[in-house]
């Protein structure tokens, strides 16, 4: 036989820390947390004024524009501001983005998706009313579209129309008629949005100001809504599917633990973006998906080791097996939430924009997600197990003696609970 | 050693080479590469256009529009074939679907019978007649409504595919979700954005309308004309090559600067002096050709048009680049069979009068048409200026003309776009972070695991190689969440390797000999790590169906990488193991792990 063998470890084996004779603080700041994060969204809506979202919606689900401008001299983010309002394009969010080698850049937010929305489609609408002898008889502008329609009852001229629509503040970089000529209907095909923000700037802060906007995204409303749709879709879809997996490979009484851990998991990080009111746009949905599929991978590692040490220790009271498991894969977990923590770390400090959100996310999700597979999945899967071994004694069936069961009594046992 | 090692040492030595050969590629410049190399591995990773730069856009196609402008030419071939049997009415097209024709006498309601509607009768359905008024309702089909909206949409498509390719972006995407069309151009220059823009959203109607030379009315519009305005009248005339008819002309001219003068003292026109519903005055950007006057100034001019059109750029069979006898870049193009037939009829009837190329509402040209044209004929570009800018032109035109008009307008919903400037910097960016990451796991392994880290670490390069192999297999495209996804999967490396080792540990501390002790950790956690990555690999794939753009490419690289994970950190690492413990005889008694 081998002699003991020693090695670098960070958690000593035979380490037993009582987890599970601790769950109630544990679970209670769990609640704390997760509660905070339901005041938080609200608060954040209807409380904090310059926030005024529940989240700080990129523009992929709230519809709009989002440009990198970067300039030619120092310029702050409320010169900037104020640059915008005068041109008309409020509401602007000016962040700062990058600075290296003097250039300043900004990033900047507008709701708008088009040079024409709402408010001012009506005021345009308004003024080319009547344009030489013709009258306007139908305006048809869609909220994001970079083309109006607009229908006279007389021939108008395209350059005439062109420069009505200037004098009431609207650029188009073209006008035709469209359709059958005595439809009388002109296509008018509108400035893109971030010639709008340099000509604002440079009117502004004076000419050649602006020096590059190297990125430009758009967003409209419908899609914006459906980008929203799509997202909520996938993040439930992918949760039933997990938990199907589990029930499958382990049984019923482990898949709520997961279940619960997972949402836990995701809710506490929307929480994060919440406090931090950092941007929640596609790529923190990305991520929220990610870390549920770490957090799952954490869970099932527990959950593996206690089934594993159930069938080996039958004598022994279920929430000891379960807690002496957690101890066991301690070192693992520990290990792995450390290297994945450090990894996304680096990640968050040297990444740029996309790179960096995602990092933060999965900084919040790393740790939650360890957590939460230890201090609420378990407790959970304890608590099933003795509603479980109390029903069967109930029924006084055949004696409890092998933690696993087949699958059908588990569904008469689930329809029970 | 064990026979079966031996096999599974040459199948992993296979896999290896194969994903070098693969990662050539990309990693060794094209002009390196030898000749017979290239013909089986030249697939390469592409860069995303959040690294390289480049556009995405997403159109929605104005469906509505497509419908109704079916509708109106039914209406129009409706009117044809009733006008031939000699009826007084009007037909006006009341809704999107809906065509109400009305008869002066209400008796003649009749001549709308079978005979007129048997060509149409898949697509009209008679709703009502109303024998008093003498009026007659039709409706578009309501199957045939779904088939139009399929059809605008598949066309759409093709004819964006046709502009794109025509402008020559590298490996454009242009695919259908839902009724949008997504379009992504990776690599495309920043200063192109706004002209790839313009030329995808462009309506692109050709026409051809003849001139109304020597009418009355231009010579009262002439009489009217501001003395001391910008606007000048100018006379022209010329004569038929053939019969020698001679054709007098005038027009309104201002300098190029002074358009809107011209455009308002036309749209001014009214009562005696309107233009007349059947006519309309269009301008065209001339250029003056007298060298020898230095730089003249270039110059709007008028036409009286017919205003139906006679051919539309419908017919048009094909569009090419071609030089006229000054050498300046012109487009010739030819029409098809029915397109040629109108032509002929179309210039056979006006020989000597002018003929305007109106492409957009703008006219091109108005040259004299001298005998009857056929198939072929010729824009040109009115004017010299910039030559490289002139033959530009004419290669947008070519290629917005060879794809054809849209059958619908498109509406962009959503837009990026990446400076190639802005990729750089992203890219340095992502390399410093993954190299750090990549570098403290590295560190982390062998420090806490010595050999077994080392183990760990070799598994770990030979998972990204072969990662990096099949994405480039699969030509597919990096975006920045991608490497992101590339930096989670040493994530999930070093997580099977720690689960894997954590477990021999503790066989080891069971006091069981390394060799068993890492058969059965390798074992035991095989489940673990196996569940572990199923879970992701779900979630992966739901990523992957409902995520757009750039979270498929992270989706992308988290399904490869599990996929390879797999393979190096369970069994690659177990084969390297099988070396340390399985030694040539000597049975080892401690393991450095």
């Amino acid at each position: 036989m081998a002699e003991q063998q020693k090695f670098f470890e960070v958690i000593k084996s035979g380490t037993d820390i009582d987890f599970i004779g601790n769950q109630k603080y544990w679970i209670g700041s769990s609640i704390v947390l997760v509660l905070l994060t339901l005041v938080m969204l609200p608060l954040n809506a209807f409380v904090l004024k310059d926030r005024g979202h529940v989240l700080n919606w990129g523009v992929d689900f709230k519809g709009g524009t989002e440009l990198v401008v970067e300039f030619n001299k120092a310029v702050d983010a409320s010169q900037v501001r104020d640059a915008l309002t005068s041109a008309g394009l409020h509401n602007a969010d000016v962040v700062k983005y990058g600075n290296e080698g003097g250039a300043t850049a900004f990033m900047i937010r507008l709701g708008a998706v088009s040079i024409l929305s709402g408010d001012q489609a009506k005021k345009v609408e308004a003024a080319i009313a009547h344009v030489g002898d013709a009258t306007l008889h139908k305006f048809e502008s869609s909220e994001g579209g970079d083309k109006v329609y607009v229908r006279f009852d007389k021939n108008v001229d395209n350059a005439v129309l062109k420069a009505a629509l200037k004098a009431a503040g609207t650029d188009s970089t073209d006008v035709q008629s469209f359709g059958p000529p005595e439809d009388y209907t002109y296509e008018v095909t509108l400035i893109g949005m971030d010639s709008e923000v340099r000509k604002a700037l440079d009117a502004k802060l004076g000419a050649g100001t602006v020096k590059a906007i190297p990125q430009v995204s758009s967003v409209g409303a419908k899609a914006g809504k459906q980008l929203q749709v799509d997202g909520v879709r996938a993040l439930l879809g992918a949760i039933l599917l997990i938990v199907i997996y589990v029930a499958f490979r382990f049984d019923f009484r482990y898949g709520p633990g997961t279940i619960v851990a997972l949402l836990h998991d995701a809710v506490i990080t929307v929480g994060a973006f919440a406090v931090t009111y950092k941007e929640f746009s596609l790529t923190t949905l990305a991520a929220i998906l990610t870390i549920i599929g770490f957090s799952m991978n954490d869970t099932i590692v527990v959950f593996d080791r206690i089934r594993e040490n159930a069938a080996k220790y039958r004598d022994r009271k279920f929430d000891k097996v379960v807690n002496h498991a957690i101890n066991e894969t301690l070192s693992r977990t520990i290990l792995t939430s450390a290297t994945v923590f450090f990894v996304t770390l680096a990640m968050n400090i040297f990444g740029t924009g996309v790179i960096r959100d995602f990092a933060f996310a999965m900084n919040v999700g790393v740790i939650v997600g360890t957590y939460s597979s230890i201090f609420i999945a378990s407790p959970i899967l304890i608590w099933l197990n003795e509603k479980y071994v109390a029903m069967q004694k109930k029924q006084a069936a055949r004696p409890e003696r092998n933690v696993r069961k087949p699958v059908r009594r588990d569904e008469e046992e689930a329809a029970e609970t | 050693m064990e026979r079966s090692w031996w096999w599974k040492a040459a199948l992993y030595c296979a896999a290896i080479v194969l994903a070098v050969l693969y990662l050539v590629p990309t990693v060794v410049p094209e002009e390196k590469r030898p000749a017979f190399f290239q013909k089986y591995f030249k697939k390469r990773i592409q860069l995303g256009l959040d690294l390289k730069g480049g556009l995405h856009l997403v159109y929605e196609v104005n469906i509505e529009k497509a419908v109704a402008s079916k509708v109106d030419r039914l209406a129009n071939e409706v009117d044809d074939a009733l006008r031939k049997k000699g009826a007084d009415f009007t037909v006006v097209r009341t809704g999107r679907d809906d065509i109400a024709i009305t008869f002066k006498v209400p008796g003649e309601a009749a001549k709308l019978d079978d005979e007129v509607l048997k060509p149409h009768r898949r697509d009209l359905d008679v709703v009502s007649r109303d024998a008093a008024t003498g009026t007659v309702k039709l409706k578009f089909d309501a199957d045939r409504v779904a088939e139009v909206e399929e059809l605008a949409l598949r066309q759409a498509i093709e004819t964006i595919r046709g502009r794109v390719d025509a402008f020559g972006v590298a490996e454009p995407t242009i695919i259908k979700k839902g009724t949008d069309i997504v379009v992504e151009l990776p690599g495309a220059k920043e200063k192109d954005f706004e002209r790839i823009k313009s030329i995808i959203g462009r309506t692109a109607q050709l026409e051809f309308k003849i001139v109304d030379d020597g009418s009355e009315y231009m010579k009262k519009v002439a009489a009217q004309v501001p003395k001391e305005g910008a606007i000048t009248v100018a006379p022209e005339s010329w004569t038929e090559k053939h019969q020698g008819t001679q054709h007098e002309d005038v027009y309104l001219r201002v300098k190029e600067k002074d358009k809107d003068e011209l455009t308002k003292f036309i749209a001014g026109l009214a009562g005696d002096l309107a233009v007349p519903n059947d006519r309309e005055i269009a301008l065209e950007l001339m250029s003056p050709r007298e060298v020898n006057e230095g730089t003249p100034d270039k110059y709007y001019r008028t036409y009286l048009l017919k205003k139906r059109a006679g051919v539309t750029g419908e017919y048009l069979s094909n569009a090419e680049e071609s030089w006229d006898e000054m050498g300046r870049p012109e487009v010739s193009f030819t029409m098809n069979r029915q397109g040629a037939g109108m032509m002929e009829k179309l210039t056979g009837e006006n020989v000597g009068r002018k003929m305007a190329v109106v492409l957009d509402e703008k006219i091109t040209s108005a040259p004299v048409i001298e005998s009857k044209i056929g198939e072929r004929g010729r824009i040109t570009m009115g004017g010299y200026g910039d030559p490289f800018k002139l033959q530009q032109e004419v290669k947008d035109l070519v290629g917005v003309l060879r794809s054809g008009a849209l059958p619908a307008p498109l509406k962009k919903s959503f837009e990026t776009q990446v400076g190639a400037t802005m990729g750089q910097d992203a890219i340095d960016k992502a390399q410093i972070s993954m190299g750090i990451g990549a570098l403290a796991v590295i560190l982390f392994m062998l420090i806490y695991y010595r050999v077994a880290g080392f183990i760990a670490n070799l598994a770990m390069t030979l998972n990204m190689l072969f990662m990096i192999a099949i994405l480039a297999a699969f030509e597919a495209s990096l975006t920045l969440p991608g490497i992101a996804g590339l930096v989670l999967t040493i994530g999930m490396a070093v997580d099977s390797n720690i689960i894997i080792y954590e477990r021999i540990r503790e066989e080891l501390r069971l006091g069981k000999s390394p060799r068993t002790a890492v058969d059965a950790g390798f074992q035991r956690a095989f489940w673990t790590v196996f569940d572990a990555h199923v879970t992701n690999f779900v979630a992966g794939i739901v990523l992957y169906s409902y995520g757009s753009g750039p979270i498929r490419g992270f989706a992308v690289t988290l399904l490869v990488g599990i996929v390879t994970n797999l393979l190096t950190s369970v069994w690659i690492s177990h084969w390297m193991f099988d070396v340390l413990v399985n030694r040539r005889g000597t049975v080892r008694t401690t393991l450095s792990i």
